[in-house]
């Protein structure tokens, strides 16, 4: 008896077992954090997963020793990765894959034979026509440019020119360099934009810098500069915009650049053409969470800090936000595409995030305090959307079409999809079904081009009985006043003009 | 003579600008039940106009509905600016009655609140660049409605031109002073409310621990 309820139990518990792990591999694999998107009145709701994190990477699983602060992470034109292992003094090139380290870059060999090291290297670049090496190298007050085998080509240091003033210190902490051989370096301390040098390593002049907002407290400011002496003015503080944070190049040769600021809210990501005008002035998009979040633990709004930026291949905009260590994936028109990431400590989750960098699908976020580089993969909703949005944004809208159908299969609230396909259904002709998506995306100006053709379409189809309705409405007009002309009097008291004649007939 | 019904009262008033609402006092015409009806009508009109119009035309669809707008943008307006009339031009010796005020302003509103249904008619059958048709009824639509509202104030309180014009400039001030009253009694009825509250959640709780 015993001994049968014993077996009962355990082949309850293996049926158990086995169910329970055919429903896991059913499942999607679930992240730690809510997984949301902003719906068409910029509120926050539930949305399907974009990426998933698919593992981390710190120095040990490399096989060498533990990264110290690492600052920023680079993929060259071979896909091989160049991390910026700051407090280690060393960049260290892994394979595509983050398994194995090629080569650590320590020492490097100057023109005249002698050796020098790095010091707290901040950023790090490499250029993919002449695959150069650019390493900002902070503390070191110099941007090291060299080849792969650690052959110094050429050293940026603190220009003599007038146009930079002596008495500021050279801290390169990003670093990027156009096709023309153009360096462009982020000083921590400049507020004019990025430093921009030529490929001789001559000072050319800054690049992209912020505009002041004109806030209501700059604008009390400045007010009250006009009405103070100068002994005042000089207490008070100064009014300069935020310096630019990080930049990334594309294709293209835009230069994108991002702005971790606490009190700047506009252009807080640009996309710079040659001339340095911002082609992003006229988006409505809010880079980053929409509405600062309030904690009352710490009493602060956490509003968010695009800290880097990051183009992929495919064109999309990946922004890392330092405040709570989430990537908003951006399209190129910058409409967002997904949001992920998280400030906890588990896989997927960041303490200070300081780079970001992408490899066809999948998307690295390194982690300065975690030291550790993670890995994000994209899901088969992922990688639908970027397969639709590609076309669409290309303007092949009917061959979005069935993508878009699939998008709205996994998150019937994406709004995009709905715009997608009434778009698509508008080039097929489908004027009825593309009124009825536009009114789910909440279009308007989409639903008005559809309705057009919907309304011409109506009217060659219909022209007879609506000629036919138009004339049997007059003839009834017509109808109608001869039958009131004849059954009922006007009323006369009504006319006033004829009050008189009416008057002097009762008389008379 | 001038016998007319309420109903060709209203189309005399309507059509005849300058002397319609003269003859109306005269006559001492008007109807109370007619000119709630048309301020019904106005109520219902601007909840058609931002619910029922042709969605080409919207600017950015609510998530929600709410009616507390509709109603203060319509009827608790429109009392206000005729209590506020009344106030000023008892003042000014003026010689309309409240009731008589909102008679004639409630007549002389009927060409908007037509040009509403209008529009939103017209919005369903036109797109985006043929918006100029409706433009048009709109402001014919708010003009003859002006031009009726001022010689509506004219004739009840047997003003002159430049007295009319004096006396809707200070009928507006007053609607501002009332409406600042009232949101003023508003708070103030809150705070009495919260402390109130604040008080029953005290006591309870001492009741219960």
């Amino acid at each position: 008896m015993h001994k049968k309820f014993r077996k009962m139990t355990v082949c309850m518990l293996a049926g158990l077992l086995a169910c329970s792990s055919l429903l896991g591999m059913s499942a999607h694999a679930e992240e730690h954090y809510d997984v949301y998107n902003y719906d068409r009145w910029e509120e926050a709701i539930p949305s399907q997963a974009g990426y998933l994190a698919a593992r981390s990477v710190s120095g040990q699983d490399l096989g060498i020793s533990d990264f110290s602060e690492p600052s920023d992470i680079f993929r060259d034109a071979y896909d091989q990765f160049f991390i910026a292992d700051s407090k280690n003094n060393r960049i260290v090139v892994t394979n595509s894959d983050l398994t194995e380290v090629v080569m650590i870059m320590e020492e490097f060999k100057c023109p005249d034979g002698s050796v020098t090291t790095l010091k707290q290297p901040e950023g790090i670049y490499v250029a993919p026509e002449t695959d150069l090496v650019y390493i900002a190298d902070y503390n070191n007050s110099r941007v090291l440019v060299c080849d792969y085998d650690c052959n110094v080509q050429m050293e940026i240091t603190k220009p003599k020119s007038e146009l930079f003033s002596q008495e500021l210190t050279f801290m390169p902490q990003r670093v990027i360099a156009d096709k023309a051989g153009n360096v462009y370096i982020v000083l921590g301390n400049i507020t004019t934009g990025a430093a921009m040098f030529n490929n001789e390593g001559e000072f050319q002049g800054y690049y992209g810098a912020n505009t002041v907002e004109a806030t209501s407290a700059v604008i009390a400011n400045y007010f009250w500069k006009l009405i103070s002496t100068d002994e005042m003015r000089s207490r008070t503080s100064r009014t300069v915009p935020s310096g630019i944070t990080s930049f990334d190049l594309d294709d293209e040769g835009f230069i994108y650049t991002c702005t971790q600021s606490t009190s700047q809210k506009k252009d807080t990501v640009k996309k710079l053409n040659p001339a340095g005008t911002n082609l992003f002035s006229s988006l409505e998009t809010s880079w980053g969470d929409v509405e600062a979040v309030y904690d009352s633990n710490t009493n602060k709004n956490y509003q968010s800090m695009i800290c880097d930026i990051e183009i992929s291949d495919d064109g999309n905009i990946n922004c890392l936000d330092l405040t709570s260590g989430r990537v908003f994936q951006y399209d190129e028109e910058g409409n967002l595409l997904f949001i992920f990431g998280s400030s906890s400590e588990q896989l997927g989750g960041f303490t200070e995030v300081t780079a970001i960098e992408s490899i066809g699908n999948n998307i690295l976020v390194l982690d300065t305090r975690k030291n550790t580089v993670t890995v994000f993969e994209e899901t088969d909703f992922g990688r639908i959307v970027h397969e639709a949005t590609v076309l669409y944004n290309g303007g092949y809208y009917e061959e979005a079409l069935e993508p878009w159908y699939q998008v709205l299969q996994y998150d019937g609230n994406y709004r995009r999809a709905f715009l997608g396909i009434s778009a698509a259904l508008l080039v097929d002709g489908d004027y009825a079904g593309s009124m009825k998506y536009a009114k789910l995306a909440d279009s308007p100006y989409r639903y008005n081009r559809a309705f057009e053709g919907y309304r011409s379409e109506w009217l060659t189809a219909h022209i007879r009985g609506v000629v036919a309705v138009l004339i049997l409405l007059v003839i009834a007009g017509f109808a109608l006043k001869w039958y009131l002309n004849k059954h009922y009097k006007p009323n006369l008291e009504y006319d006033i003009t004829r009050t008189d004649e009416r008057k002097r007939e009762e008389e008379g | 003579m001038m016998d007319l019904t309420n109903k060709q009262w209203v189309k005399h008033a309507v059509t005849h600008p300058m002397e319609g609402f003269e003859d109306m006092r005269w006559k001492k015409a008007g109807s109370m039940k007619y000119s709630i009806v048309i301020i019904l009508l106005w109520f219902v009109a601007s909840i058609f106009y931002n619910r029922l119009y042709g969605f080409q035309f919207y600017a950015e669809a609510d998530k929600m509905f709410n009616i507390i707008p509709y109603i203060v943008q319509t009827i608790i307006l429109f009392c206000t600016w005729v209590v506020g009339n009344w106030s000023i031009c008892t003042l000014l010796e003026g010689e309309g009655t409240m009731k008589n005020i909102f008679i004639y302003s409630a007549y002389a509103l009927i060409p908007y609140v037509a040009s509403i249904y209008i529009e939103v008619f017209l919005s369903h059958f036109l797109i985006r660049d043929e918006a100029v048709f409706i433009d048009a009824v709109h402001i014919i639509g708010l003009l003859w409605s002006g031009v009726l509202l001022f010689s509506a104030i004219k004739s009840v309180h047997q003003y002159t031109f430049m007295k009319t014009i004096g006396a809707i400039l200070l009928t507006i001030c007053a609607m501002l002073i009332m409406l600042f009253l009232l949101v003023l009694l508003l708070s103030l009825f809150q705070q009495v409310y919260v402390f109130a509250y604040s008080i029953y959640t005290e006591i309870a709780y001492r009741l219960k621990v």
